[in-house]
Protein backbone atom coordinates (compact mmCIF):
# COMPACT_ATOMS: atom_id res chain seq x y z
CA UNK A 1 0.00 0.00 0.00
CA UNK A 2 2.75 2.42 0.87
CA UNK A 3 4.60 1.94 -2.44
CA UNK A 4 1.07 2.53 -4.35
CA UNK A 5 0.54 5.47 -2.32
CA UNK A 6 4.66 6.64 -2.92
CA UNK A 7 3.49 6.60 -6.69
CA UNK A 8 1.28 9.49 -5.77
CA UNK A 9 2.22 13.05 -6.42
CA UNK A 10 2.30 14.52 -2.64
CA UNK A 11 0.52 17.71 -2.36
CA UNK A 12 -2.26 19.58 -0.96
CA UNK A 13 -5.18 17.20 -0.83
CA UNK A 14 -3.69 14.45 -1.97
CA UNK A 15 -1.11 14.31 1.60
CA UNK A 16 -4.10 14.38 3.42
CA UNK A 17 -5.60 10.86 1.56
CA UNK A 18 -1.97 9.45 2.51
CA UNK A 19 -1.71 10.12 6.19
CA UNK A 20 -5.57 8.41 6.10
CA UNK A 21 -4.36 5.37 4.47
CA UNK A 22 -1.02 4.83 6.33
CA UNK A 23 -2.65 5.48 10.23
CA UNK A 24 -5.71 2.72 8.57
CA UNK A 25 -2.87 0.36 7.42
CA UNK A 26 -0.68 0.70 10.63
CA UNK A 27 -4.22 -0.34 12.78
CA UNK A 28 -4.68 -2.73 10.85
CA UNK A 29 -1.95 -4.43 11.29
CA UNK A 30 -2.21 -4.41 15.09
CA UNK A 31 -5.86 -5.31 15.41
CA UNK A 32 -8.02 -9.04 15.84
CA UNK A 33 -10.09 -10.38 12.90
CA UNK A 34 -13.12 -8.92 14.41
CA UNK A 35 -11.45 -5.20 14.54
CA UNK A 36 -9.67 -6.46 11.22
CA UNK A 37 -13.64 -5.93 9.53
CA UNK A 38 -14.33 -2.94 11.12
CA UNK A 39 -11.05 -1.36 10.54
CA UNK A 40 -11.63 -2.73 6.66
CA UNK A 41 -15.29 -0.51 6.71
CA UNK A 42 -12.93 2.10 7.88
CA UNK A 43 -10.18 1.75 5.35
CA UNK A 44 -13.05 2.22 2.45
CA UNK A 45 -14.44 5.17 3.90
CA UNK A 46 -11.09 6.67 4.26
CA UNK A 47 -10.34 5.47 0.60
CA UNK A 48 -12.73 6.96 -0.47
CA UNK A 49 -12.57 10.59 1.23
CA UNK A 50 -8.66 9.79 -0.13
CA UNK A 51 -10.22 9.61 -3.60
CA UNK A 52 -12.38 12.60 -3.61
CA UNK A 53 -9.42 14.47 -2.64
CA UNK A 54 -7.51 13.18 -5.44
CA UNK A 55 -10.85 14.07 -7.67
CA UNK A 56 -10.44 17.17 -6.31
CA UNK A 57 -7.27 17.39 -7.36
CA UNK A 58 -7.77 15.83 -11.19
CA UNK A 59 -10.47 18.77 -12.04
CA UNK A 60 -7.37 21.44 -10.52
CA UNK A 61 -5.98 19.55 -13.33
CA UNK A 62 -8.55 19.87 -15.88
CA UNK A 63 -6.53 22.50 -18.07
CA UNK A 64 -6.56 22.96 -21.78
CA UNK A 65 -3.63 21.43 -23.33
CA UNK A 66 -0.93 23.49 -25.21
CA UNK A 67 1.71 23.19 -27.22
CA UNK A 68 3.53 25.72 -30.21
CA UNK A 69 3.86 24.61 -33.55
CA UNK A 70 7.82 24.68 -32.83
CA UNK A 71 7.27 21.36 -31.04
CA UNK A 72 5.19 20.27 -33.48
CA UNK A 73 7.36 20.37 -36.21
CA UNK A 74 10.01 19.07 -34.35
CA UNK A 75 7.89 16.07 -33.86
CA UNK A 76 7.14 15.70 -37.86
CA UNK A 77 10.92 16.38 -38.60
CA UNK A 78 11.43 12.92 -36.21
CA UNK A 79 8.82 10.87 -38.55
CA UNK A 80 10.67 11.11 -42.01
CA UNK A 81 11.02 7.33 -41.81
CA UNK A 82 7.55 6.97 -42.20
CA UNK A 83 6.03 3.74 -43.46
CA UNK A 84 3.48 3.29 -45.76
CA UNK A 85 0.04 2.31 -43.49
CA UNK A 86 -1.54 -1.24 -44.28
CA UNK A 87 -4.62 0.39 -42.82
CA UNK A 88 -5.15 3.52 -44.67
CA UNK A 89 -3.74 1.68 -48.24
CA UNK A 90 -4.39 5.33 -50.45
CA UNK A 91 -2.47 7.73 -48.63
CA UNK A 92 0.94 8.21 -49.47
CA UNK A 93 3.04 8.46 -46.31
CA UNK A 94 5.48 11.24 -47.75
CA UNK A 95 2.34 13.10 -49.03
CA UNK A 96 0.04 12.65 -45.34
CA UNK A 97 3.56 14.40 -43.69
CA UNK A 98 3.68 17.33 -46.08
CA UNK A 99 -0.08 17.93 -45.19
CA UNK A 100 0.48 17.89 -41.47
CA UNK A 101 3.42 20.24 -42.13
CA UNK A 102 1.53 22.86 -44.20
CA UNK A 103 -1.59 22.70 -41.29
CA UNK A 104 1.19 23.54 -39.14
CA UNK A 105 2.78 26.32 -40.83
CA UNK A 106 -0.74 27.40 -42.13
CA UNK A 107 -2.95 26.69 -39.85
CA UNK A 108 -5.63 28.79 -41.91
CA UNK A 109 -5.16 26.42 -45.23
CA UNK A 110 -6.75 23.45 -43.55
CA UNK A 111 -10.10 23.52 -46.70
CA UNK A 112 -13.06 21.21 -46.23
CA UNK A 113 -13.20 20.38 -49.99
CA UNK A 114 -16.04 21.71 -52.68
CA UNK A 115 -19.62 20.22 -52.00
CA UNK A 116 -19.09 17.81 -48.64
CA UNK A 117 -20.45 18.35 -45.35
CA UNK A 118 -16.73 18.69 -43.48
CA UNK A 119 -17.23 22.13 -42.87
CA UNK A 120 -17.62 21.68 -39.05
CA UNK A 121 -14.70 19.18 -38.78
CA UNK A 122 -12.73 21.93 -40.72
CA UNK A 123 -13.83 25.01 -38.24
CA UNK A 124 -13.05 23.23 -35.14
CA UNK A 125 -9.50 22.13 -36.53
CA UNK A 126 -9.06 25.72 -36.30
CA UNK A 127 -8.56 25.13 -32.38
CA UNK A 128 -5.64 22.26 -32.18
CA UNK A 129 -4.09 24.33 -35.28
CA UNK A 130 -3.40 27.37 -33.10
CA UNK A 131 -3.63 26.29 -29.59
CA UNK A 132 -2.25 22.82 -29.08
CA UNK A 133 -0.73 21.56 -32.82
CA UNK A 134 1.57 19.03 -30.81
CA UNK A 135 -1.52 17.06 -30.04
CA UNK A 136 -3.10 16.86 -33.39
CA UNK A 137 -0.10 15.81 -35.31
CA UNK A 138 0.69 13.17 -32.45
CA UNK A 139 -3.14 11.84 -33.23
CA UNK A 140 -2.95 11.79 -36.95
CA UNK A 141 0.44 10.44 -36.78
CA UNK A 142 -0.89 7.36 -34.46
CA UNK A 143 -3.64 7.14 -36.41
CA UNK A 144 -2.07 6.76 -39.61
CA UNK A 145 0.96 4.04 -38.12
CA UNK A 146 -1.58 1.79 -36.10
CA UNK A 147 -5.26 2.49 -37.70
CA UNK A 148 -6.23 3.61 -34.01
CA UNK A 149 -5.67 6.41 -31.40
CA UNK A 150 -7.14 8.51 -28.69
CA UNK A 151 -7.60 12.38 -28.97
CA UNK A 152 -8.95 13.90 -25.80
CA UNK A 153 -11.23 11.95 -24.54
CA UNK A 154 -12.24 9.52 -27.56
CA UNK A 155 -10.97 6.56 -28.64
CA UNK A 156 -10.98 6.41 -32.32
CA UNK A 157 -10.83 3.39 -34.85
CA UNK A 158 -12.02 4.47 -37.98
CA UNK A 159 -14.74 1.91 -39.98
CA UNK A 160 -12.51 -0.04 -42.54
CA UNK A 161 -14.49 1.55 -45.62
CA UNK A 162 -13.50 4.77 -44.26
CA UNK A 163 -9.85 3.86 -43.89
CA UNK A 164 -10.21 2.70 -47.80
CA UNK A 165 -11.57 5.40 -49.46
CA UNK A 166 -9.21 8.30 -47.39
CA UNK A 167 -6.68 9.52 -49.51
CA UNK A 168 -8.65 8.69 -52.76
CA UNK A 169 -11.41 11.47 -52.53
CA UNK A 170 -11.87 13.66 -56.07
CA UNK A 171 -13.36 16.29 -57.66
CA UNK A 172 -13.24 18.52 -54.03
CA UNK A 173 -10.68 21.11 -55.11
CA UNK A 174 -7.39 21.54 -53.28
CA UNK A 175 -9.08 18.43 -50.35
CA UNK A 176 -7.84 16.56 -53.80
CA UNK A 177 -4.36 16.62 -53.08
CA UNK A 178 -4.60 16.78 -48.99
CA UNK A 179 -4.91 13.02 -47.82
CA UNK A 180 -4.02 13.83 -43.99
CA UNK A 181 -6.99 16.14 -43.97
CA UNK A 182 -9.05 13.77 -45.60
CA UNK A 183 -7.95 10.89 -42.72
CA UNK A 184 -8.81 13.62 -40.03
CA UNK A 185 -12.48 14.82 -41.61
CA UNK A 186 -13.44 10.96 -42.39
CA UNK A 187 -12.14 10.06 -38.47
CA UNK A 188 -13.96 12.39 -36.93
CA UNK A 189 -17.37 12.07 -38.78
CA UNK A 190 -16.70 8.33 -38.56
CA UNK A 191 -16.70 8.90 -34.78
CA UNK A 192 -18.97 11.42 -33.63
CA UNK A 193 -22.43 10.86 -34.24
CA UNK A 194 -26.07 13.27 -33.39
CA UNK A 195 -29.48 13.06 -34.53
CA UNK A 196 -28.96 13.91 -38.20
CA UNK A 197 -27.03 11.03 -38.74
CA UNK A 198 -29.14 8.92 -37.52
CA UNK A 199 -30.33 7.61 -40.76
CA UNK A 200 -27.26 7.15 -41.95
CA UNK A 201 -24.57 6.27 -39.91
CA UNK A 202 -22.48 3.68 -41.81
CA UNK A 203 -20.10 5.08 -44.71
CA UNK A 204 -20.46 4.54 -48.24
CA UNK A 205 -18.93 6.17 -51.47
CA UNK A 206 -20.03 9.71 -51.94
CA UNK A 207 -21.44 9.67 -48.02
CA UNK A 208 -18.89 13.11 -47.68
CA UNK A 209 -21.36 15.14 -49.25
CA UNK A 210 -24.69 13.68 -47.53
CA UNK A 211 -26.45 13.36 -43.94
CA UNK A 212 -23.21 10.78 -43.01
CA UNK A 213 -21.02 14.06 -42.42
CA UNK A 214 -23.92 16.49 -41.15
CA UNK A 215 -23.10 18.02 -38.25
CA UNK A 216 -25.60 19.75 -35.38
CA UNK A 217 -25.29 22.54 -33.35
CA UNK A 218 -24.46 20.89 -29.99
CA UNK A 219 -22.59 17.69 -31.85
CA UNK A 220 -20.13 20.27 -32.65
CA UNK A 221 -19.67 21.50 -29.36
CA UNK A 222 -19.99 18.18 -28.01
CA UNK A 223 -16.81 17.76 -29.96
CA UNK A 224 -14.72 20.56 -29.02
CA UNK A 225 -15.01 19.79 -25.52
CA UNK A 226 -14.38 16.08 -25.57
CA UNK A 227 -11.43 16.36 -28.35
CA UNK A 228 -9.82 19.44 -27.23
CA UNK A 229 -10.92 20.20 -23.53
CA UNK A 230 -12.01 23.48 -23.91
CA UNK A 231 -15.10 25.56 -21.90
CA UNK A 232 -18.04 26.05 -24.38
CA UNK A 233 -20.85 28.33 -23.48
CA UNK A 234 -23.20 27.73 -26.28
CA UNK A 235 -26.57 29.87 -27.24
CA UNK A 236 -28.87 29.04 -29.83
CA UNK A 237 -30.01 25.87 -31.85
CA UNK A 238 -30.21 23.93 -35.19
CA UNK A 239 -33.33 26.08 -35.72
CA UNK A 240 -33.80 28.85 -33.81
CA UNK A 241 -32.02 32.13 -33.23
CA UNK A 242 -30.23 32.79 -30.12
CA UNK A 243 -31.76 35.36 -27.80
CA UNK A 244 -29.15 38.06 -28.65
CA UNK A 245 -30.77 41.63 -28.36
CA UNK A 246 -27.18 43.40 -29.33
CA UNK A 247 -25.26 41.21 -31.64
CA UNK A 248 -22.70 43.52 -32.16
CA UNK A 249 -21.87 43.91 -29.00
CA UNK A 250 -22.41 40.06 -27.72
CA UNK A 251 -20.35 39.21 -30.27
CA UNK A 252 -17.49 41.72 -29.76
CA UNK A 253 -17.37 40.95 -25.40
CA UNK A 254 -17.24 37.35 -26.49
CA UNK A 255 -14.05 38.00 -28.80
CA UNK A 256 -11.84 39.46 -26.37
CA UNK A 257 -11.79 36.12 -24.14
CA UNK A 258 -11.62 33.20 -26.57
CA UNK A 259 -12.74 32.27 -29.89
CA UNK A 260 -16.32 32.08 -31.42
CA UNK A 261 -17.45 29.86 -33.49
CA UNK A 262 -20.85 30.79 -35.50
CA UNK A 263 -23.49 28.45 -36.89
CA UNK A 264 -25.05 30.42 -39.92
CA UNK A 265 -27.59 30.33 -42.80
CA UNK A 266 -25.06 29.43 -45.49
CA UNK A 267 -27.40 30.02 -48.33
CA UNK A 268 -28.03 33.55 -46.99
CA UNK A 269 -24.69 34.61 -46.33
CA UNK A 270 -23.31 33.31 -49.76
CA UNK A 271 -26.41 32.40 -52.16
CA UNK A 272 -29.13 35.55 -52.55
CA UNK A 273 -32.26 36.52 -53.15
CA UNK A 274 -32.69 34.48 -56.67
CA UNK A 275 -35.42 32.22 -55.11
CA UNK A 276 -38.44 33.77 -53.25
CA UNK A 277 -38.29 30.96 -51.13
CA UNK A 278 -35.16 29.60 -49.16
CA UNK A 279 -35.03 27.53 -45.99
CA UNK A 280 -34.42 29.44 -43.14
CA UNK A 281 -31.75 27.03 -41.59
CA UNK A 282 -28.08 27.09 -40.32
CA UNK A 283 -26.08 24.71 -42.91
CA UNK A 284 -23.02 25.92 -42.16
CA UNK A 285 -19.65 26.34 -39.21
CA UNK A 286 -17.62 29.56 -39.70
CA UNK A 287 -14.99 30.86 -37.07
CA UNK A 288 -15.45 34.31 -35.87
CA UNK A 289 -12.07 36.47 -36.47
CA UNK A 290 -12.97 39.95 -35.82
CA UNK A 291 -15.54 42.39 -35.94
CA UNK A 292 -16.26 46.15 -36.09
CA UNK A 293 -18.28 48.51 -37.00
CA UNK A 294 -17.95 50.39 -40.07
CA UNK A 295 -20.52 53.50 -40.27
CA UNK A 296 -24.50 51.69 -40.59
CA UNK A 297 -22.92 48.29 -41.16
CA UNK A 298 -20.95 45.35 -39.25
CA UNK A 299 -17.38 44.86 -40.89
CA UNK A 300 -17.23 40.49 -40.08
CA UNK A 301 -13.38 38.80 -40.44
CA UNK A 302 -14.30 35.27 -40.36
CA UNK A 303 -12.31 31.68 -41.52
CA UNK A 304 -14.05 29.44 -44.08
CA UNK A 305 -13.08 27.00 -46.94
CA UNK A 306 -9.59 27.83 -46.36
CA UNK A 307 -9.10 31.36 -45.68
CA UNK A 308 -10.26 34.45 -44.09
CA UNK A 309 -13.06 36.56 -45.44
CA UNK A 310 -14.16 40.16 -44.52
CA UNK A 311 -18.07 40.98 -45.24
CA UNK A 312 -19.75 43.93 -44.87
CA UNK A 313 -23.29 43.43 -43.37
CA UNK A 314 -25.98 45.43 -41.98
CA UNK A 315 -27.05 44.49 -38.56
CA UNK A 316 -30.47 43.10 -38.70
CA UNK A 317 -28.90 40.79 -41.72
CA UNK A 318 -26.35 39.49 -39.27
CA UNK A 319 -28.67 38.88 -36.68
CA UNK A 320 -30.80 36.90 -39.20
CA UNK A 321 -27.91 34.50 -40.74
CA UNK A 322 -26.76 33.20 -37.28
CA UNK A 323 -28.22 30.72 -35.43
CA UNK A 324 -25.53 29.40 -32.71
CA UNK A 325 -23.07 30.59 -30.78
CA UNK A 326 -19.96 29.00 -29.55
CA UNK A 327 -17.59 30.44 -27.07
CA UNK A 328 -15.03 28.46 -26.48
CA UNK A 329 -12.41 29.45 -24.00
CA UNK A 330 -9.23 27.23 -22.77
CA UNK A 331 -9.35 26.23 -19.09
CA UNK A 332 -6.65 27.52 -16.78
CA UNK A 333 -7.37 26.43 -13.58
CA UNK A 334 -4.28 24.41 -13.16
CA UNK A 335 -2.16 26.54 -15.79
CA UNK A 336 1.44 27.58 -14.99
CA UNK B 1 -73.65 30.48 -54.64
CA UNK B 2 -73.26 26.76 -54.65
CA UNK B 3 -72.43 27.00 -58.22
CA UNK B 4 -69.73 29.98 -58.55
CA UNK B 5 -67.66 28.02 -55.92
CA UNK B 6 -67.88 24.53 -57.78
CA UNK B 7 -65.84 26.82 -60.31
CA UNK B 8 -63.75 27.95 -58.53
CA UNK B 9 -62.80 25.22 -57.00
CA UNK B 10 -62.17 23.58 -60.18
CA UNK B 11 -60.72 26.44 -61.66
CA UNK B 12 -58.37 26.29 -58.64
CA UNK B 13 -57.73 22.32 -59.43
CA UNK B 14 -56.88 23.22 -63.20
CA UNK B 15 -54.13 25.53 -62.19
CA UNK B 16 -52.82 23.00 -59.27
CA UNK B 17 -52.93 20.27 -61.83
CA UNK B 18 -50.77 22.53 -64.24
CA UNK B 19 -48.31 24.45 -62.29
CA UNK B 20 -47.41 20.61 -60.86
CA UNK B 21 -47.43 18.96 -64.41
CA UNK B 22 -45.63 22.00 -66.39
CA UNK B 23 -41.80 21.59 -66.83
CA UNK B 24 -39.65 24.21 -66.74
CA UNK B 25 -38.23 25.52 -70.09
CA UNK B 26 -34.65 23.77 -70.12
CA UNK B 27 -31.82 25.55 -71.69
CA UNK B 28 -29.08 23.23 -73.43
CA UNK B 29 -26.23 23.61 -75.62
CA UNK B 30 -28.46 25.76 -78.31
CA UNK B 31 -27.89 28.17 -75.77
CA UNK B 32 -24.53 28.22 -76.02
CA UNK B 33 -24.39 28.30 -79.87
CA UNK B 34 -27.01 31.08 -79.69
CA UNK B 35 -24.98 33.73 -77.30
CA UNK B 36 -21.47 32.30 -78.43
CA UNK B 37 -19.80 35.31 -79.63
CA UNK B 38 -20.90 37.46 -75.91
CA UNK B 39 -19.99 34.31 -74.02
CA UNK B 40 -16.78 33.87 -75.28
CA UNK B 41 -15.83 37.99 -75.01
CA UNK B 42 -16.99 37.27 -71.31
CA UNK B 43 -14.80 34.32 -70.87
CA UNK B 44 -11.67 36.63 -72.62
CA UNK B 45 -11.81 39.38 -70.66
CA UNK B 46 -12.58 37.89 -67.34
CA UNK B 47 -9.48 35.84 -67.62
CA UNK B 48 -7.20 38.63 -68.81
CA UNK B 49 -8.64 41.03 -65.74
CA UNK B 50 -8.52 37.81 -63.22
CA UNK B 51 -4.53 37.70 -64.43
CA UNK B 52 -4.42 41.54 -63.20
CA UNK B 53 -5.82 40.83 -59.84
CA UNK B 54 -8.37 37.80 -58.68
CA UNK B 55 -11.63 38.23 -58.22
CA UNK B 56 -15.11 37.41 -58.91
CA UNK B 57 -18.83 38.82 -59.99
CA UNK B 58 -22.28 37.38 -59.08
CA UNK B 59 -26.05 39.39 -59.31
CA UNK B 60 -27.60 38.35 -55.94
CA UNK B 61 -31.03 40.00 -56.85
CA UNK B 62 -33.23 38.67 -59.41
CA UNK B 63 -33.63 41.59 -61.31
CA UNK B 64 -29.82 41.61 -61.62
CA UNK B 65 -29.30 45.74 -60.19
CA UNK B 66 -27.09 43.98 -57.18
CA UNK B 67 -23.34 42.96 -57.57
CA UNK B 68 -21.46 40.89 -54.95
CA UNK B 69 -17.45 41.42 -55.78
CA UNK B 70 -15.12 39.29 -54.41
CA UNK B 71 -11.56 40.37 -54.28
CA UNK B 72 -9.12 37.47 -53.45
CA UNK B 73 -5.61 38.85 -51.78
CA UNK B 74 -2.73 36.17 -50.63
CA UNK B 75 -3.91 36.82 -46.83
CA UNK B 76 -8.28 37.90 -47.14
CA UNK B 77 -10.91 37.28 -49.35
CA UNK B 78 -13.25 41.16 -49.63
CA UNK B 79 -17.21 40.21 -50.46
CA UNK B 80 -18.47 43.34 -51.08
CA UNK B 81 -22.13 43.96 -52.27
CA UNK B 82 -23.03 47.06 -54.56
CA UNK B 83 -26.02 48.58 -56.50
CA UNK B 84 -23.93 48.24 -59.96
CA UNK B 85 -24.55 52.30 -60.73
CA UNK B 86 -23.02 52.89 -57.46
CA UNK B 87 -19.91 55.17 -56.94
CA UNK B 88 -18.79 53.16 -54.71
CA UNK B 89 -18.36 50.13 -57.06
CA UNK B 90 -15.93 52.30 -59.30
CA UNK B 91 -13.42 53.46 -56.12
CA UNK B 92 -13.16 50.07 -55.04
CA UNK B 93 -12.30 48.36 -58.22
CA UNK B 94 -9.47 51.72 -58.16
CA UNK B 95 -8.67 50.85 -54.90
CA UNK B 96 -7.47 47.35 -55.64
CA UNK B 97 -6.20 48.28 -59.08
CA UNK B 98 -8.98 46.57 -61.31
CA UNK B 99 -9.68 48.70 -64.26
CA UNK B 100 -12.74 49.80 -63.40
CA UNK B 101 -14.09 50.41 -67.50
CA UNK B 102 -13.46 46.84 -67.80
CA UNK B 103 -15.11 45.09 -65.46
CA UNK B 104 -18.02 47.77 -65.36
CA UNK B 105 -17.86 46.47 -69.11
CA UNK B 106 -17.91 43.24 -67.75
CA UNK B 107 -20.84 43.67 -65.30
CA UNK B 108 -23.00 44.95 -68.86
CA UNK B 109 -21.90 41.60 -70.43
CA UNK B 110 -23.00 39.38 -68.03
CA UNK B 111 -26.08 41.33 -67.15
CA UNK B 112 -26.77 41.29 -70.88
CA UNK B 113 -27.26 36.93 -70.80
CA UNK B 114 -27.98 36.67 -67.37
CA UNK B 115 -24.99 35.49 -66.35
CA UNK B 116 -25.14 35.58 -62.41
CA UNK B 117 -21.67 34.31 -61.82
CA UNK B 118 -18.18 34.06 -63.02
CA UNK B 119 -15.73 32.52 -61.10
CA UNK B 120 -11.72 30.92 -61.58
CA UNK B 121 -12.31 27.37 -59.87
CA UNK B 122 -9.40 25.33 -59.03
CA UNK B 123 -9.90 21.75 -60.06
CA UNK B 124 -6.56 18.77 -60.07
CA UNK B 125 -5.34 16.23 -62.94
CA UNK B 126 -2.96 13.76 -61.47
CA UNK B 127 -2.16 16.23 -58.68
CA UNK B 128 -1.85 19.05 -61.16
CA UNK B 129 -3.80 21.75 -60.26
CA UNK B 130 -5.48 23.78 -63.28
CA UNK B 131 -8.41 26.31 -63.36
CA UNK B 132 -11.48 26.65 -65.36
CA UNK B 133 -14.27 29.39 -65.74
CA UNK B 134 -17.29 28.52 -64.11
CA UNK B 135 -20.22 31.11 -65.44
CA UNK B 136 -23.74 30.33 -63.97
CA UNK B 137 -26.84 31.69 -66.34
CA UNK B 138 -30.01 32.10 -64.56
CA UNK B 139 -32.62 31.28 -66.91
CA UNK B 140 -35.50 33.66 -67.42
CA UNK B 141 -38.67 31.97 -68.64
CA UNK B 142 -41.50 31.76 -66.57
CA UNK B 143 -40.94 30.82 -62.92
CA UNK B 144 -43.30 28.97 -61.47
CA UNK B 145 -43.75 29.49 -57.51
CA UNK B 146 -42.76 26.39 -55.67
CA UNK B 147 -40.68 24.84 -57.88
CA UNK B 148 -36.45 25.17 -57.77
CA UNK B 149 -34.51 27.23 -59.72
CA UNK B 150 -32.54 25.31 -62.37
CA UNK B 151 -29.51 27.28 -63.67
CA UNK B 152 -27.59 26.85 -66.78
CA UNK B 153 -23.73 25.69 -65.75
CA UNK B 154 -21.17 26.45 -67.90
CA UNK B 155 -17.59 25.50 -67.78
CA UNK B 156 -14.94 26.70 -69.92
CA UNK B 157 -11.62 24.66 -69.84
CA UNK B 158 -7.62 25.94 -71.04
CA UNK B 159 -6.76 22.77 -72.73
CA UNK B 160 -9.14 19.94 -74.31
CA UNK B 161 -10.92 17.47 -72.34
CA UNK B 162 -11.95 14.11 -72.82
CA UNK B 163 -15.21 12.69 -72.90
CA UNK B 164 -17.39 9.10 -72.88
CA UNK B 165 -19.18 7.78 -75.83
CA UNK B 166 -22.42 9.66 -74.18
CA UNK B 167 -20.13 13.62 -74.37
CA UNK B 168 -19.85 13.60 -70.42
CA UNK B 169 -16.85 14.80 -69.35
CA UNK B 170 -14.73 12.41 -68.26
CA UNK B 171 -11.90 12.69 -65.22
CA UNK B 172 -8.94 11.24 -67.25
CA UNK B 173 -8.37 10.40 -70.58
CA UNK B 174 -7.44 6.54 -69.61
CA UNK B 175 -9.93 6.45 -66.76
CA UNK B 176 -13.67 6.63 -67.75
CA UNK B 177 -14.29 7.53 -64.05
CA UNK B 178 -16.86 10.80 -64.85
CA UNK B 179 -15.11 14.27 -63.49
CA UNK B 180 -17.71 16.48 -61.25
CA UNK B 181 -17.78 19.73 -60.53
CA UNK B 182 -19.90 20.93 -57.50
CA UNK B 183 -21.56 17.09 -57.62
CA UNK B 184 -22.66 17.67 -60.93
CA UNK B 185 -21.94 16.15 -64.20
CA UNK B 186 -20.65 17.87 -67.08
CA UNK B 187 -21.60 17.24 -70.81
CA UNK B 188 -19.56 18.17 -73.80
CA UNK B 189 -20.77 21.25 -76.04
CA UNK B 190 -16.75 21.38 -77.52
CA UNK B 191 -13.00 20.19 -76.61
CA UNK B 192 -13.10 23.44 -74.43
CA UNK B 193 -16.73 23.90 -73.36
CA UNK B 194 -18.90 21.99 -70.92
CA UNK B 195 -22.52 22.24 -69.43
CA UNK B 196 -25.02 21.10 -67.16
CA UNK B 197 -28.36 22.07 -65.77
CA UNK B 198 -28.11 22.31 -61.65
CA UNK B 199 -30.02 23.14 -59.00
CA UNK B 200 -27.19 25.54 -57.50
CA UNK B 201 -25.05 28.18 -59.28
CA UNK B 202 -22.19 27.84 -57.04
Amino acid sequence: MHSILIGLPINGKALVSYIAHSITYSLLKYCSNNKRVYYFIILCIVCCIGNNALAGEKINRDTTPLSTNKQALAFLDKQADLQASNFWPKVNPVLFLLNLKKNIEHPLSIYEGRSTNFCAYAALSYLPLHDDPVNYVKFMVQLYTDGKAVYGKEYFEPSKEVKWVAGSLTFKGELDIRPADQVWFLALADHFKGYLNLFDKHFNTGDENKMWAAVNFSKFNRMVRKLFNYQVNAVGSDLLHPGVRDMFEYLSERLKTGNVALFVNNLSLYKKNHTKLKLAVPTHFIILLNIEKVDDQIAVTYWDYGGRSLQLLNPSFLKKIIFGISHITKKITDAK
Amino acid sequence: MQNRRSYFLLLLFIISLLCSCASRKVISSNYFYENEKTLTVIEQSYKALYRQNPFSLAFTDRSFNYISLEIITDSIKLIYEFEINEPRLQDTLVKYHLPAMAVTGLITQMRSIHCIWINNLDFYTNNQKKYLVLMSIRPVAIHLPFTNEKYFILTFYSQPQYFDSEGRLLAHRRARKLRKINGDVFKRINDKVCYTISGRFR
